[in-house]
C-alpha cells in the first residue's frame, strides 16, 4: 500500500470479515455437531445429520430433483440465450441497441420478490400450474443477465484485430467468428454459465412464489424447515450447498486469472 | 557536520528480499545545489527518493536533515516537497486549492494564504489559471502547479521524480531550463531523480550514478562525462567507444596500450594499476578528428588510416561507422559541416585521437 | 499503479447488479442487420413475455377491486393506492424505509475501510478478499439467515455464552436489531464492491501527496479518497438502500410477524390472503420507487469519468 496506512485498519477489516462470514461458519460448524439444539461450538463430530439429510426423502427430492436439475438446466439455457444476445449486442448496430442493452438488464433491477409475485399472478390468470417446468422458465429471467455481462465483456475485451487477422488471412466472417472469437470466449461462456447455475440454485425468492408438490427447491425446503424449527438436518443440507457454491467460485476465480470484479 | 550540507544519507539500504536490494548508499547534499541521482530503470533512484520522502522504510542506514534524523518521521511531517511523475494534482480541487492544500493543511490564515498562493502562482507564471481545474490544464501547466503547491510550503529539499518523462520532446527542452532558471533564482536544495543523462547534466551541480542499487560515482556533470570512474558510467553517460585493451607499456609520458582489435593507443592519464594489465579503454566519438587521408604530420601520437563503413545522417549530427586495420570499429561523431558533407562510404580518411581524450578504467 | 487504470486481460463479469454493460466503442460489426434480430430476438420475447406482461398484468390487478369470494371484482379503482396512506400500510411503509436507512449507514460506515482496504490490496489478498466477499453472497440467502438464527437465537452461541458467564438471556431475534444484523450481513457486498471500484480509480500517488503536503492519514482519506470516491458511495448507498426495502426472507425469519417490512405484506397478501389487488398496489409502488433509485445510481455512476484527469 502507499504510504502507510493507519495501524487499526487490518484489524477493523477483519473482525467485518469475521461478521460476514460467521454465520457460514457456524452452521458448518453445527452440522457436524451431535447436539440437536443447535449447540455452538459443537461438542463432538459426527455425521449423523448428513446421514439424516440422504434418508430424508423431501430433503433428497429438493436437492437433486429440483435444485440440481432446474440449476443445470438453467445454466444451460440461459448461456445459449445470453450468448446469443450478447453477440447481437456487441458486435452488430442496430438502431435502439442501448435501449435493448438496459431492457435486457432490467431483470437485476427489480426486486427478485417483485418478479417471484408477478410470476405467480401471471401464472394464476393463466391457469398455469407450479412444476419443475414453470421454475426452471422462471430462472431463466434472472441467470440469463449474469451471462449476458459475462459475455459481453469477454466480447469488448477481445482484440477487433484478431478476428481481421483472420479474415487477411483467407477466412470468411462466420469461420473468424468461431475459429477465433469463440475460442477465446470460452472462459467467459463458462463463468456466465458458472454464474447461472448459482444463481438458479440458490434463489428462493422466486421459488417461494413458485414452488409446488413436485416443485420445492432446497432452499424452499429450508425455509419451511426453518420455519418449523427442524433439526440440524438443514444445516448438513447447507452445509453441502456452501461447499459447492464455494468451489464453484473458486473455478471462476481460477478461470479469469485475476479477479472477480465489479 | 560541515556548513552546508542539508541532507546526509548514510548507509541507506532497504531490502525487498534476500536478491533485491537497493545500498548501503551514502551521500550528502549540499545547501542550495541540484543534485541528481542518475540511472537506469530499476538501479533504486526511485526508491532512494521514496525513502527521504518516508514512502519506504529504510532496512538499514538513516537520513538526517540539518543534523536531525528524518526517517524515523512518518511521510507527513518531513519538511521535503515531493512532485510526482504523473504531477498527482487533486482532480476534485481547482488549481488555487489544488496549491493552497498543504497551507490550509497547517492552519494559515485565510489572507496570509490567498497571498501565499497567488506569489506563487506568479513565480510558476500561471496566475490566471486559479480557478480552472487540473483537467483543463496541459501537462507542463499541470507540472508547474504540482511544483507551486510543493513549493508554497517552503519546504528544505524539493524533489522531483522523474516528472519531465511525461512530456514531449521540445516541452521537456523548455520545461527542463524553465526548471532550471526557478532553482536558480530561489535557491532551493533540490533533488532530481531521472534516467535521462541529458538531463542529469544539462540541469545539475551533481550526479550520482547508480546502478543495481550501489552508487558508481558522484561528481559534477563534467567529472562525469570527462573521467568516469567505471565503465558502466562511461558507458550510461553519452555515447562511447568502449574498448578492452591491455596495458603494454607505461613511462613517465604516459601509458601505451593495444586493443583486442589490435590498436595501438598513447594515453597520456596512467593512473590505472590493474594486475595483468587488462582496462577499458573509453574513447568519445565527439574525440576523434577525422582527416582526410595524407601524408602524416609528426608529433600526432595517434594517427590511424581508416575505412568509413557507414554514415548515419542526423541533421545536427554525422555519424561514422569506421573500420581499421586489424578489425577494429569505431563510432566518430561529427557535427555536420561542408567538410563533413563531402564525406562518403567506402572512402578512406584518418581517424586522430588526442592522448589526452583517452580513459583508462577498471573492467 | 494499480490506480492508473491499466489492467491485464478482459474486464471481468460481475456478481453484484453493476449497472452499466461495458462500453463497445464503434468498431466495425458484420451490419448485417436481419440477424441481430435472430439473436437479440429470443430474449428479448422471452422478456417480453415472461417479465413485461406478467408486470402489466400486476398493475392491472392494482387498480381492480378486491373481494373474498372472488379474489378480483371487474371494476377499476385507486383504493388499493390510498390505502397506502391507512395507519397500517403508513407505518409499514416507515418502518421498511427506516430500517433501509439504517441498514444502509451501518453499511458505508463498515465497508467504507473495506473497501479502501481492497482497493489497495495485493493482487493475491485481493483475490482472497474478493472471494470471502462474494461467496457468502452466492449462498442461498436462507442459509445465511439461518446461521444468524444459530447466533442469535434464545439458546443459540450468543446467550449460551452470555449464560456460561452468569448473565441472563437476551432476546436478540425476532427483533428490528437482527433484522438489521440479518440485512447489513447480506447487503455488505453490494456497498464495498462499486466503492471499491471508484477508490481504485484514485491513483495512490494522490494519497502520497497528501501525506508529502503535510496530512496525515486521517486527513488524507476525508479531503482525498473521500471526495473522490464520492460517486462509488452514492451508487453503493442506493444499491443497498434498494435492495433493503424490498427484503423479504431476512424480515421474514428473523423479525417480528407483527412488525413487518414491505417484502412481508406483500408475500402475505398474495399467498396467504389472496388480497391480490392490494398486494399488486404495494409492489408496484415498490418497484417504481427501487427503479427510480436505481436509474439515480445509474446516472451518479456515468458522471464520475469526469473527474479523472487526463494524463
Amino acid at each position: 500500500m502507499s504510504g502507510r496506512t493507519p495501524w487499526p485498519l487490518l484489524p477493523f477489516v477483519a473482525v467485518v470479515y469475521l461478521g460476514l462470514l460467521a454465520p457460514l461458519v457456524v452452521v458448518i460448524a453445527v452440522s457436524f455437531g451431535p447436539s440437536a439444539a443447535f449447540a455452538f461450538p459443537p461438542t463432538g463430530l459426527t455425521l449423523r445429520w448428513f446421514e439424516a439429510f440422504f434418508n430424508s426423502k423431501p430433503f433428497v427430492t429438493s436437492f437433486f430433483r429440483v435444485s440440481l436439475v432446474v440449476g443445470l438446466l438453467a445454466a444451460v439455457l440461459a448461456t445459449t440465450l445470453g450468448t446469443a444476445a450478447a453477440i447481437g449486442l456487441v458486435r452488430f448496430r442496430f438502431t435502439g441497441r442501448e435501449a435493448f442493452e438496459t431492457f435486457f438488464l432490467m431483470p437485476l433491477l427489480v426486486p427478485e420478490i417483485l418478479v417471484g409475485a408477478a410470476l405467480y399472478l401471471f401464472y394464476a390468470r393463466l391457469a398455469i400450474h407450479a412444476s419443475v417446468l414453470t421454475l426452471l422458465w422462471s430462472h431463466l429471467i434472472i441467470c440469463t443477465p449474469y451471462v449476458i455481462r459475462s459475455v459481453t465483456a469477454g466480447l469488448v475485451g477481445m482484440d477487433p484485430r484478431l478476428e481481421e487477422a483472420a479474415k487477411s488471412l483467407g477466412a470468411t466472417p462466420l469461420q473468424a467468428f468461431f475459429k477465433v472469437t469463440f475460442p477465446l470466449l470460452r472462459s467467459s461462456l463458462l463463468s456466465g454459465a458458472i454464474f447461472a447455475f448459482i444463481i438458479s440454485f440458490s434463489d428462493i425468492n422466486l421459488a417461494l412464489f413458485l414452488s409446488g408438490p413436485e416443485s420445492t427447491s432446497l432452499p424452499v425446503h429450508l425455509f419451511s424447515q426453518i420455519q418449523w424449527e427442524g433439526d440440524p438436518t438443514i444445516a448438513a443440507a447447507s452445509s453441502l450447498q456452501i461447499v459447492i457454491i464455494g468451489a464453484l467460485i473458486l473455478l471462476v476465480q481460477r478461470i479469469f486469472r485475476l479477479r472477480l470484479m465489479v | 557536520m560541515p556548513a552546508g550540507v542539508e541532507l546526509d544519507v548514510r548507509g541507506l539500504t532497504k531490502r525487498y528480499s534476500s536478491q533485491v536490494s537497493v545500498g548501503p548508499i551514502s551521500f550528502e547534499v549540499r545547501e542550495g545545489e541540484f543534485f541528481s541521482l542518475l540511472g537506469p530503470s530499476g538501479c533504486g533512484k526511485t526508491t532512494t527518493l521514496r525513502c527521504i520522502a518516508g514512502f519506504e522504510t529504510l532496512s538499514a542506514g538513516s537520513i538526517s536533515l540539518r543534523g536531525v534524523r528524518l526517517d524515523d518521521r512518518p511521510p507527513h511531517r518531513r519538511d521535503v516537497g515531493l512532485v510526482f511523475q504523473n504531477y498527482a494534482l487533486f482532480p476534485h480541487l481547482d488549481v488555487f486549492d489544488n496549491v493552497a492544500f498543504g497551507l490550509r493543511l497547517r492552519r494559515v490564515p485565510t489572507v496570509q494564504t490567498r497571498e501565499r498562493v497567488g506569489r506563487m502562482l506568479e513565480l510558476v507564471g500561471l496566475p490566471e489559471m486559479a480557478g480552472r481545474f487540473p483537467s483543463q490544464l496541459s501537462g507542463g501547466q499541470q507540472q508547474r502547479i504540482a511544483i507551486a503547491r510543493s513549493l508554497v510550503l517552503e519546504p528544505r529539499i524539493l524533489m522531483f521524480d522523474e516528472p519531465l518523462s511525461n512530456l514531449d520532446f521540445k516541452l521537456r527542452i523548455q520545461m527542463r531550463d524553465e526548471l532550471r532558471r526557478l532553482q536558480r533564482r530561489l535557491g532551493k536544495t533540490s533533488i532530481y531523480v531521472t534516467h535521462d543523462q541529458t538531463e542529469a547534466l544539462a540541469l545539475s551541480d551533481r550526479i550520482v550514478v547508480l546502478s543495481h542499487g550501489k552508487i558508481e560515482q558522484i561528481g559534477t556533470p563534467a567529472e562525469i562525462y570527462e573521467r568516469p570512474a567505471t565503465a558502466f558510467v562511461a558507458d550510461f553517460i553519452g555515447s562511447s567507444n568502449l574498448l578492452q585493451a591491455r596495458i603494454v607499456e607505461r613511462n613517465e609520458r604516459g601509458t601505451v596500450i593495444e586493443t583486442q582489435g589490435g590498436l595501438r593507443l598513447y594515453c597520456a592519464g596512467g593512473a590505472v594499476d590493474s594486475a595483468g594489465g587488462d582496462i577499458s579503454v573509453l574513447l568519445r566519438p565527439e574525440r576523434i578528428r577525422v582527416a582526410v587521408a595524407g601524408p602524416a604530420e609528426e608529433g600526432e601520437p595517434n594517427r590511424f588510416p581508416a575505412r568509413i563503413a557507414e554514415i548515419t545522417y542526423l541533421g545536427e549530427d554525422l555519424h561514422l561507422n569506421l573500420e581499421l586495420a586489424g578489425g577494429q570499429s569505431l563510432r566518430a561523431a561529427l557535427k555536420n559541416s561542408i567538410a563533413a558533407a563531402g564525406l562518403a562510404p567506402a572512402q578512406q580518411v584518418h581517424i586522430v585521437v588526442d592522448p589526452d581524450d583517452i580513459r583508462l578504467l577498471h573492467t | 499503479m494499480r490506480g492508473s487504470g491499466q489492467r491485464m486481460g478482459p474486464p471481468q463479469p460481475s456478481s453484484a447488479p453493476s449497472l452499466t454493460l461495458p462500453r463497445f466503442r464503434g468498431r466495425e460489426g458484420w451490419g448485417r442487420r436481419p440477424l441481430w434480430a435472430i439473436l437479440v430476438g429470443p430474449y428479448a420475447l422471452y422478456l417480453l413475455v415472461l417479465l413485461i406482461v406478467p408486470f402489466a398484468n400486476v398493475a392491472l390487478f392494482s387498480v381492480h377491486a378486491y373481494s373474498p369470494t372472488k379474489v378480483v371484482l371487474p371494476e377499476l379503482t385507486f383504493a388499493n393506492y390510498l390505502k397506502i396512506f391507512d395507519p397500517y400500510y403508513a407505518r409499514l411503509f416507515g418502518r421498511t424505509l427506516r430500517l433501509g436507512l439504517v441498514t444502509t449507514a451501518i453499511c458505508a460506515v463498515l465497508g467504507y475501510p473495506l473497501a479502501y482496504f481492497l482497493a489497495r490490496a495485493r493482487p493475491r489478498v485481493l483475490a482472497l478478499g474478493l472471494f470471502l466477499l462474494i461467496m457468502p453472497l452466492m449462498v442461498s440467502t436462507v442459509i445465511r439467515v439461518f446461521g444468524w438464527i444459530v447466533i442469535l437465537g434464545r439458546k443459540g452461541m450468543v446467550n449460551q455464552a452470555l449464560v456460561a458467564v452468569g448473565l441472563e438471556p437476551v432476546k436478540l431475534l425476532y427483533t428490528e436489531t437482527a433484522v438489521v444484523i440479518g440485512l447489513v450481513n447480506i447487503f455488505m457486498p453490494f456497498m464495498v464492491l462499486p466503492l471499491m471500484a471508484s477508490i481504485e480509480r484514485i491513483p495512490p500517488s494522490l494519497e502520497e501527496a497528501a501525506q508529502n503536503l503535510g496530512a496525515s492519514w486521517p486527513q488524507m482519506f476525508l479531503r482525498t479518497i473521500m471526495p473522490l470516491s464520492l460517486p462509488g458511495l452514492i451508487s453503493g448507498c442506493l444499491l443497498v438502500y434498494s435492495v433493503s426495502i424490498s427484503a423479504f426472507v431476512t424480515p421474514a425469519l428473523m423479525g417480528s410477524p407483527r412488525e413487518r417490512m414491505v417484502g412481508q405484506q406483500i408475500y402475505d397478501e398474495v399467498l396467504v390472503s389472496f388480497n391480490w389487488p392490494s398486494a399488486a398496489s404495494l409492489a408496484i409502488t415498490l418497484v417504481l420507487f427501487t427503479l427510480l433509485l436505481l436509474f439515480a445510481a445509474l446516472r451518479v455512476t456515468r458522471r464520475a469519468g469526469r473527474l479523472e484527469i487526463r494524463q
